[in-house]
């Protein structure tokens, strides 16, 4: 049994130096196709962050009467706080919004309001919508909410509603570039695959006719040949793993640290190409055993 | 009777083939399977190691028949058998030793007794001191020799040759020949396929003639 084990290793993990060229070429195919869905990933998620990262900074602004006092207040507060489509909300009041507005046109030299003699800026809720909301449909909801409270207004209520309108249409487009490219790479990887078989086949034919003539039992021809595929897949992921790391890392210098990989899709990339090892070397058994 | 080739009709996609081709071999015989090329040799011999099965008639090897034969049987066919090509069909990326014991090795043998059998085999065709080169580094008639070194090192019963010395020069023809005879003189059956009609014109050995797909004799 242990003989039967070492033989399998020794022929399964040989034969992948025994074919040369034909498996450092096969395990480099593997190698470019994993590249190449690793970067369609990466693109995938990175641009789904950056669309939520841009739905996060989603907000709408109720700006309040003067004459409304601190109870009235509170108890728009609660009623805002009620809908379901509301995460959270801050008071703003007078005093902070001048603050705020002084600390945004700090560089300006005339200080309006003291000529002024006033604070002529409204206290306000801002208020974050949801997760399911920061969208337009979502954000238009939290609106309409807003609207049906008494005591405001439409024109009190601020949000970048083109600004959203503008992200989803972005967000529509990329997703069909995403798909359309997606799927060209999935293409190139498939072609690049069954090339990988085919080489694979090739390298592997001689070796099974010679086993099948000197009376090898299916089961001993086919482990080594899977294992070597299983090999041959593996070294492919962690060639694309590490070509994929250093691209990240270089690319990173250039977009401050904003592409992030989970460490689940180098994990991801070599399941992937154990599969394609495996598949590569069921490709073979099929054709010769 | 080791063999027996019984009204076998044999049929490829391509029209090809065998007509009808009967015969049988009895324990430790020396015999030629002579005819000229595609008169159907190398299928005759695929028949006896079921690589292809007769589309009528039926091929007897030792208990083995075409007939009832099972998948996984097979193998342990042909682990009786002894088989040699033209073509040598080694394997170019290992030494002499490996090619040789590649045939135990699949038969989930133990180490020492790969070890000894296969030197005993590279002995017999006289190649001990070349076990450690690689295929390349060979001449033809020595491939040939290591292919048949290959061939007995399971103690088969029978030896099938495919034109053993199509590929080498008459000297080097001869010393296969001499290995072969050799084997047969330990009680190896031979069945050897060849299109030589001056070497079989020269020999006391039963001489099986096919043409067209037909055996003749």
């Amino acid at each position: 049994m242990i003989a039967n084990l070492v033989f399998f290793l020794k022929e399964g993990i040989g034969g992948l130096v025994r074919t040369r060229v034909a498996g450092f070429v096969a395990t480099i195919t593997v190698a470019i196709s994993l590249v190449l869905i690793g970067i369609f990933l990466i693109i995938t998620v990175n641009l789904g962050r950056f669309v939520e990262h841009l739905r996060g900074r989603v907000e709408l602004e109720v700006f309040l009467d003067d004459s409304l006092d601190e109870q009235k207040i509170q108890e728009l507060a609660d009623k805002i706080k009620r809908f379901e489509g509301v995460e959270n909300l801050t008071f703003i009041s007078k005093e902070m919004a001048i603050y705020e507005y002084k600390n945004l046109f700090k560089d300006q030299q005339q200080d309006y309001f003291e000529a002024l003699g006033y604070n002529p800026l409204p206290a306000s809720f801002r208020i974050k919508p949801a997760n399911d909301y920061r969208n337009a449909v979502g954000a238009e909801k939290v609106f309409k909410y807003l609207t049906s409270i008494s005591g405001i207004e439409e024109e009190d209520i601020v949000y970048r509603r083109e600004y959203l309108v503008l992200l989803e249409k972005y967000n529509k487009v990329a997703i069909a570039m995403v798909f359309f490219v997606g799927s060209i790479v999935c293409l190139s990887a498939l072609l690049l695959v069954s090339n990988t078989i085919r080489l694979i086949i090739a390298s592997k034919q001689r070796i099974i006719e010679t086993m099948k003539l000197v009376g090898a039992t299916r089961f001993f021809i086919q482990v080594p040949l899977y294992i070597q595929g299983i090999v041959q897949g593996l070294l492919g992921g962690i060639i694309a793993a590490l070509f994929l790391y250093a691209l990240i890392q270089v690319a990173s210098i250039g977009l401050s640290g904003f592409i992030k990989v989970d460490w689940r899709m180098y994990l991801l990339l070599l399941n992937f190409g154990i599969l394609l090892g495996l598949a590569a070397s069921f490709a073979a058994i099929r054709r010769y055993l | 009777m080791i063999l027996k080739l019984h009204n076998v009709k044999m049929r490829y996609p391509n029209g090809e083939g065998l007509e009808l081709v009967n015969f049988e071999m009895r324990n430790g015989e020396f015999v030629y399977l002579v005819g000229p090329t595609g008169a159907g040799k190398s299928t005759v011999l695929k028949l006896i190691y079921m690589e292809e099965f007769p589309t009528e008639g039926y091929v007897l090897v030792e208990s083995h028949n075409s007939m009832y034969i099972k998948n996984k049987e097979i193998p342990l066919l042909r682990r009786k058998l002894g088989i040699i090509f033209q073509d040598f069909k080694l394997l170019e990326d290992r030494d002499v030793f490996e090619n040789v014991a590649f045939a135990l090795r699949v038969t989930a043998a133990r180490r020492k007794e790969i070890k000894k059998k296969t030197l005993r085999a590279l002995a017999e065709v006289g190649l001990s001191h070349k076990s450690r080169k690689m295929i390349h580094e060979l001449s033809g008639g020595e491939q040939q020799r290591v292919a048949i070194a290959r061939a007995i090192v399971n103690e088969p019963f029978i030896l099938l040759a495919d034109e053993p010395t199509g590929n080498l020069d008459p000297k080097t023809a001869v010393e296969i020949m001499n290995i072969l005879e050799k084997l047969n003189a330990r009680g190896t059956a031979v069945l050897m396929a060849t299109h030589n009609y001056e070497l079989v014109n020269h020999t006391s050995r039963r001489v099986v003639s096919i043409k067209s797909g037909r055996t003749l004799t």
